[in-house]
């Protein structure tokens, strides 16, 4: 009876999965990442709020949205979203960047 | 060029460093003909990163937006737990051995056994080839019609044969080492390993907003050793360092080793039995 059992597992988790992704709202901040750029490249957010950061890639090739005063690292495929959760954010300068293109993909977070 | 290179050769080098842990293993319990085990484990990671990577489109349809996140959560717990059992076989394999007879020890090993080195070799690598591969074809793809004469292609090319050659170099001097203080150092760094994994875990599920950071950051020791370093980045992905870690994270992998001594001295009496 073993595999009947996995079987299910696997269905319930796949559907599991999937509900959980279309269950992400679109409410948020924007941020599109073009030519290995971010844009806009300094979001201005309200200190101590929950934010919501939306991540799209409009280049062909991967990106990683990386920032370690954040504590965030997420890889965005080409011509993909990804959703950022952010806890409230004491007044100050976040820093972030693009790990597979640290040279030019770079941006700032300003919490006031 | 340079940072294209950096860059592989530290993701190769996380990989290589549970790979080689596992080859010098069974080379000092006289299993060196099981090595197969572990390269398969390793091939396999490769190839399903390469197959990770190249199936973008379909994933996203099946994993939407934070699927992917959720799946590479499971990998990593489903990593902690069979590197705990593996530390804590090793171990008692250790304490077996009485330093002098150990060349002429050869200690039985399971087929289960040989499956979890297999399992933990793949996910060695799997865990950094799927980032490793998508940056190397963004590298191929920005090229333009030439992408082996590319110099930032070249720069990852040798990142990766760099980081191969610098493990393996690390394993021909650490080979010298007896089976217990071989064990002791690698068992520690294992230990380490399995507690960033756990954390890390954790901390993908606190970003796509599953579960509450309770307070983040609870310390920021990036004026210390920040990720954004070299020496930073590689800490970050061999033992799971965070430079401004929520108190969720910091909380498992601090609680992460309690439990296991625990583990371990229940595995013990099981094992003397």
């Amino acid at each position: 009876m073993k595999r009947p059992a996995t079987l299910q597992f696997g269905l319930v988790l796949g559907l599991g999965l999937w509900l959980l992704g279309t269950a992400a709202a679109e409410d948020g901040i924007q941020i599109t990442i073009k030519d290995h750029r971010f844009s806009p490249s300094e979001v201005r957010v309200k200190a101590d709020t929950k934010i919501k950061l939306i991540v799209t890639n409009d280049d062909q090739t991967a990106e990683e949205f990386e920032s370690s005063s954040l504590n965030r690292e997420r890889v965005v495929r080409a011509g993909q979203s990804i959703t950022i959760f952010l806890p409230p954010l004491k007044l100050g300068s976040y820093d972030f960047y693009g790990d597979f293109h640290p040279d030019t993909a770079q941006g700032k977070i300003i919490a006031e | 060029m340079v940072g294209t290179f950096i860059i592989t050769w530290r993701e190769t080098i996380e990989a290589a460093l549970i790979v080689g842990i596992l080859l010098t293993y069974l080379n000092k319990i006289g299993q060196s003909n099981q090595f197969r085990f572990v390269y398969w484990g390793a091939l396999g990671g490769v190839l399903a990163s390469l197959v990770f990577a190249g199936l973008s489109d379909y994933l996203s349809v099946f994993f939407q937006d934070i699927g992917e996140d959720i799946f590479e959560t499971v990998i990593l717990f489903l990593a902690t737990v069979v590197l705990t059992h593996m530390v804590i076989w090793m171990h008692h394999n250790a304490r077996e051995i009485k330093g002098a007879l150990q060349h002429e020890a050869e200690l039985a090993i399971t087929k289960n056994r040989l499956w979890a080195l297999g399992t933990l070799a793949f996910v060695g690598v799997f865990r950094e080839g799927v980032e490793t591969v998508l940056f190397l074809w963004g590298l191929f793809l920005q090229s333009g019609g030439t992408p082996f004469a590319a110099p930032p292609v070249i720069g990852g090319l040798l990142g990766i044969g760099l980081g191969v050659l610098m493990t393996w170099l690390f394993f021909k001097g650490f080979g010298h080492l007896d089976l217990r203080p071989f064990f002791r150092v690698s068992g520690i760094i294992l230990l380490f390993m399995a507690a960033g994994m756990l954390s890390s875990g954790i901390g993908k599920l606190v970003a796509v907003g599953l579960v509450p950071p309770l307070v983040e950051p609870i310390w920021n020791t990036s004026w210390f050793l920040s990720e954004r370093s070299f020496l930073g980045s590689l800490v970050a992905g061999i033992f799971g360092y965070r430079s401004s870690p929520s108190l969720v994270q910091a909380l498992f992998y601090l609680l992460y080793f309690p439990i296991t001594l625990i583990w371990l001295r229940r595995q013990r009496h099981d094992f003397a039995q």
